[in-house]
């Protein structure tokens, strides 16, 4: 047998078309060269902001992959075609007259030639991939992947190697074929058609067919086997099917080489053969995780969420204390994955607020997700303290009372007078309910969606005030946390002076705006001077609202919480439209007239000053955004004028809406149990960064990124640059270094 | 055994001895080459069996050390060289460099060892065909149209060449459809006609059988074929009134006429060629002069050697079991 193979071996080697053949294979090098190319001219014309939406070149080898393929199956198939079109077959099977023994002795020679030239062609074709697109290649893009993928990214040199493998299989695969056809034009058609057609017809299906077909082509394996993308299969599935491609070629070549007696025999062992290798792996390897969900997905009942996202409800005890007591039903939506990808999991959308729904933000901002789907199927929830649930009158929730900065215990009962007034007034329909609004109590609900899905871990995005149910479901439920995204997060651990010093530095822009730009109203005069005069004048005498009542009129903390979502969100560049409407609402207060403030406050309240709205404070109140004293509000005041020289009291006004609340803290903030967690990426913008960074820094091998600019809640925006690092973490659990930054786009 | 549906074996058995040259004759399309592709395993038979030493060619390890065979001398792939051709085919049996040398040699190729087989004239290539039987200097060589394409020189070394293998005790079979050239060259033909025996025999005998008749005119024709038959001549009349006498020379019969008082017209001893005889052999069988034939009876062609270099090839037919199996009458023009 041996003698057989070498002999195979020399007849390979003794035929100079081999290496011509071989040396065919430079087209593939050659044409990822000219995609890289283009893809790398194509990037160049994008602008800042469409380039991390650009599609990826991955490990490059995609673009001349079925150049190297044909150039393989050619080899493998004319080393027995060519034995047919010139009658050599007959010389040769009388000299080893044992046939399928004259066929396969044909496969360790050309499994070594095709070995050794498709690792060379493969490492090529990435190398030249990457030397074109040059420094773009490290773009990262939304789909959490870089433009072009270095050997140093995981699974990159994997893919490679297993492109080289393939094409090695491919020739075993041509040789296969070859032996069925015997004819060079025949296994040129039924090639072409393997390596070419089938890709392409299959690409022209609709989704998820498309995915699903495009998983099981030759071109689509190596990366399936890396586990680095190319369609759905897990990667011991994806190897397996390869060989059983060559298997059932090398059948099929081996039956019909056979003399006819033998014929039944060979496609039996062959049959049995991929069976064994493509059925077996892929049982092992499981179901895909979906179809475990208990829950009814239907359509959404609210018609004006996005098509494809899915509804359920679910049960959940008003009192997780007593589980088996009363239940209250929730929506949780779903944004299905595409399926174009092995589905790696669910991804959580915790909404913020507190009181937001996730459902409706999910489905407003089902664009950011659109490449989270390839991998993972999203869901959020219309949580417990949704505003509108419709358990708790929304009017009520919606409202509250005006806020003073109480500067003695009479004026500090008085407003806990006030607050508790509010608060009984909305709780008196359902005591129980609005008793159980805290953070804990969602992160449970979220424990039983989890449940409810079947899967055994869930990832999440925690936006704004979400990040209070994260923390309180990391604290929880460690164990089931996969990843962890706190996107300008709520945080309970830092004080909350220090953590409105980023509202001092937009500020301190706002004022330079002025002081360089004509169309600011207060242009000319030192900004920082007019604002501490006016609010200062203002907690004296308050600045009345021309049309309203006296007691809307604008305290100097009024004129801070108005003037804040302002500070810090100036609106588009150049115009700074919200900037601009400020410097005159400062000039008009200035003047003794706040409805400046008045009116930007009443399009957002229906109420001329910021009212302290029930619906957020059930849950603020309960979560331990309190005071626990006067004297402790005293002492935090004090520590905030001097912290905040032009903002000081705004962060002291969601603890002020607590006080005097009937229910008590029921679930203070505790430390996150960081040994049981994996790493978790924090996200902001300068306002909300530091944040985001305090909470993940607990959490060790963390990462945060920041995003050199305005904005809160930036995947939800579509921030395309905190997509991709986000995305990049959730898919492939990867972080960012130290250090990373995201930048606008340069205006 | 039938090759694309027709019937082209029939119940063959022949020996080949050991030590002879032994031509293997037919028409084209008596089956020759199918026979020796039965044979070789190329052809497997659809009833019967083909052995070569006792078993199956294609059981047999390293078979080109027990037989070598040329079925088609164009059956080489003209992108090798000589060298590599035969250097590929002896690997596979495991026969080492040195005899690839020798065989070219021997073959007188040497010289164009490095060259692609694509440029060889038909005569190179039978010379190349013919080495590669020669690989595993087997003790049975088996040759389809060996002589095709050779130059007289070529023609004469071939002869020589077998006859020398045979000398050595080999076992030599060669084909052809040329009967004068094989009496040249054999010692022994088996000539074959649609699939069937027609002829086992010595080349010398055949020559006796089929020596040929004398024609004779004469005053009184009928009287002297009596005469003739009374002394055990066959005597047939042709047609213009001559007589057609076998089993007698031109001698006998003038000294029997003279005796007998009987003039002579004409005597014309008429010697019959091999071709002839070939031809009267086979003129029944030959395919494109048969209207008809009777298709059922399937044939094996075994080959079972005696010690050293003999060759025997027999059917495997079991009589009469197949006759008419499939009653197929198939009319071939």
């Amino acid at each position: 047998m041996i003698d057989v193979i070498v002999s195979e071996w020399m007849k390979l080697r003794s035929l100079r078309s081999n290496l011509y053949l071989l040396a065919c294979s430079v087209a593939a090098v050659l044409a990822c060269a000219g995609i890289a190319f283009m893809i790398g001219r194509g990037f160049d014309h994008q602008t800042a902001a469409e380039q991390p939406a650009f599609p990826g070149n991955g490990d490059g080898l995609g673009n001349g992959i079925a150049v190297a393929y044909f150039v393989f199956a050619l080899l493998g198939a004319l080393a027995i075609t060519s034995e047919y079109g010139t009658t050599m077959i007959w010389t040769s099977l009388v000299a080893v007259p044992r046939r399928q023994l004259l066929l396969l002795a044909k496969v360790p020679g050309l499994a070594a030639v095709a070995l050794v030239a498709g690792q060379v062609l493969a490492f090529a074709m990435h190398a030249v991939s990457m030397a074109v697109l040059g420094d773009r290649a490290g773009q990262l893009l939304r789909d959490g992947v870089t433009l072009g993928t270095p050997l140093s990214e995981p699974g990159v040199l994997a893919s490679v190697i297993a492109a080289g493998l393939s094409m090695a299989a491919v020739a075993l695969i041509g040789l296969g074929v070859g032996a069925a056809v015997r004819s060079t034009p025949g296994a040129l058609v039924v090639l072409t058609v393997i390596i070419v057609v089938l890709p392409v017809v299959a690409k022209t299906l609709p989704m998820p067919l498309r995915a699903q077909a495009g998983s099981f082509m030759i071109e689509n394996l190596p990366l399936q086997i890396a586990g680095t993308g190319g369609g759905t299969l897990p990667p011991v599935a994806a190897a397996g099917l390869l060989v059983a491609y060559v298997i059932a070629a090398l059948t099929a070549g081996a039956a019909r080489i056979a003399t006819t007696g033998r014929r039944i025999k060979a496609v039996a062992i062959g049959v049995a053969a991929t069976l064994l290798v493509s059925a077996v792996p892929a049982v092992a390897a499981g179901p895909p995780d979906s179809g475990r969900s208990t829950l009814a997905w239907a359509d959404c009942a609210d018609e004006e969420l996005v098509k494809e996202m899915r509804c359920a409800s679910i049960d959940v005890p008003v009192n997780w204390a007593r589980p088996s007591g009363r239940k209250i039903g929730l929506t949780v939506a779903l944004l299905p994955a595409t399926g174009a990808q092995r589905r790696t999991g669910t991804v959580f959308a915790i909404p913020g607020g507190p009181g937001g729904s996730g459902v409706e933000d999910l489905s407003a901002n089902a664009g950011s997700f659109a490449e989270l789907r390839d991998h993972f199927d999203v869901v959020s929830v219309e949580p417990r303290n949704t505003v509108d649930k419709g358990v708790l009158s929304f009017d009520c929730l919606f409202s509250g009372p005006w806020i003073t900065w109480p500067d003695n215990p009479r004026e500090w009962a008085e407003l806990g007078r006030r607050n508790r007034a509010a608060a009984q007034r909305c709780r008196a329909a359902d005591p129980e309910f609005f008793d159980h609004m805290d953070s804990a109590s969602v992160a449970r609900d979220m424990e039983a969606i989890r449940v409810a899905l079947g899967e055994e871990q869930l990832s999440f995005i925690a936006n704004s005030y979400g990040g209070r149910p994260g923390i309180d479901y990391s604290r929880l439920f460690p164990g089931r946390v996969r990843a962890m995204v706190f996107d300008g997060a709520m945080d309970p651990f830092m004080d909350r002076a220090v953590g409105r010093r980023p509202h001092e530095e937009a500020f301190t822009r706002f004022a330079a705006w002025c002081a360089a730009n004509t169309t600011c109203a207060l242009h000319g005069q030192d900004v920082g001077a007019v604002w501490r005069a006016l609010v200062a004048r203002a907690d004296r005498t308050p600045v009345p609202v021309r049309g309203e009542p006296a007691k809307a009129a604008y305290s100097g903390l009024d004129i801070k919480q108005a003037a804040a979502p302002s500070v810090i969100e100036p609106g588009p560049a150049p115009e700074f439209p919200r900037w601009t409407q400020l410097a005159e609402a400062i000039k008009r207060a200035a003047d003794g007239d706040a409805s400046g403030f008045a009116d930007y406050v009443r399009q957002s309240t229906k109420s001329p000053k910021v009212p302290s709205a029930t619906g957020m404070n059930m849950t603020h109140c309960l979560d331990g955004i309190v005071f626990d004293d006067y004297e402790e509000y005293r002492a935090k005041r004090r520590e905030g004028e001097r912290l905040l020289p032009n903002l000081a009291g705004i962060e002291l006004w969601h603890p002020l809406g607590c006080v005097g609340w009937p229910t008590p803290v029921t679930n203070p903030p505790a430390p996150l149990p960081a040994g049981k967690l994996p790493p978790y990426l924090g996200v902001g913008s300068w306002t909300d960064f530091g944040r985001s960074a305090d909470i993940v820094r607990r959490v060790p091998g963390s990462a945060a990124v920041q995003y050199l600019s305005t904005g809160h809640g930036l995947y939800n925006a579509g921030n395309s640059c905190i997509i991709a690092h986000v995305n990049r973490y959730l898919i492939s659990l990867r972080l960012p270094a130290p250090g990373t930054v995201c930048r606008p786009p340069a205006t | 055994m039938r090759y694309g549906g027709r019937l082209a074996v029939d119940d063959l058995t022949f020996t080949v001895e050991p030590g002879l040259v032994t031509g293997f004759l037919g028409p084209n399309g008596a089956g020759k080459s199918t026979t020796m592709r039965a044979v070789l395993g190329l052809e497997p038979p659809s009833r019967g069996e083909a052995l070569v030493n006792g078993r199956p060619y294609a059981s047999i390890p390293r078979p080109m050390r027990s037989m070598g065979a040329l079925l088609d001398a164009g059956a080489v792939h003209g992108g090798r060289s000589a060298y590599a051709h035969l250097a590929c085919l002896a690997r596979s049996n495991g026969i080492g460099r040195a005899r690839v040398a020798a065989v070219l040699d021997q073959v007188g190729l040497a010289d164009v060892a490095g060259a692609k087989i694509s440029g060889f004239s038909l005569g190179m290539r039978q010379r190349l065909g013919i080495g590669t039987a020669l690989l595993g200097d087997p003790g049975v060589l088996m040759l389809d149209e060996p002589l095709n394409g050779l130059d007289p020189e070529g023609i004469r070394w071939l002869r020589d060449l077998l006859r020398t293998l045979a000398n050595q005790g080999r076992t030599v079979l060669l084909s052809s459809h040329l009967m004068n050239e094989t009496a040249l060259t054999a010692d022994h033909v088996v000539v074959i006609g649609q699939g069937r025996l027609i002829a086992d025999t010595s080349v010398t005998a055949l020559a006796t059988h089929f020596r040929g008749d004398v024609l004779v005119r004469a005053s009184h024709p009928e009287r002297l074929a009596s005469v003739l038959r009374a002394h055990g001549a066959a005597v047939t009349d042709e047609d213009d009134g001559a007589l057609s006498v076998r089993d007698l020379d031109a001698a006998g019969i003038g000294a029997l006429a003279l005796s007998a008082g009987i003039a002579l017209a004409e005597l014309t001893p008429r010697g019959a060629s091999l071709e002839e005889a070939f031809m009267r052999l086979t003129q029944d069988s030959t395919e494109y002069r048969t209207t008809s034939m009777t298709a059922g009876t399937a044939a094996g062609t075994g080959s079972g050697t005696a010690p050293g270099p003999a060759a025997r090839t027999s059917s495997g037919t079991a009589p009469g079991s197949a006759a008419g199996a499939t009653g197929a009458k198939e009319a071939v023009r």
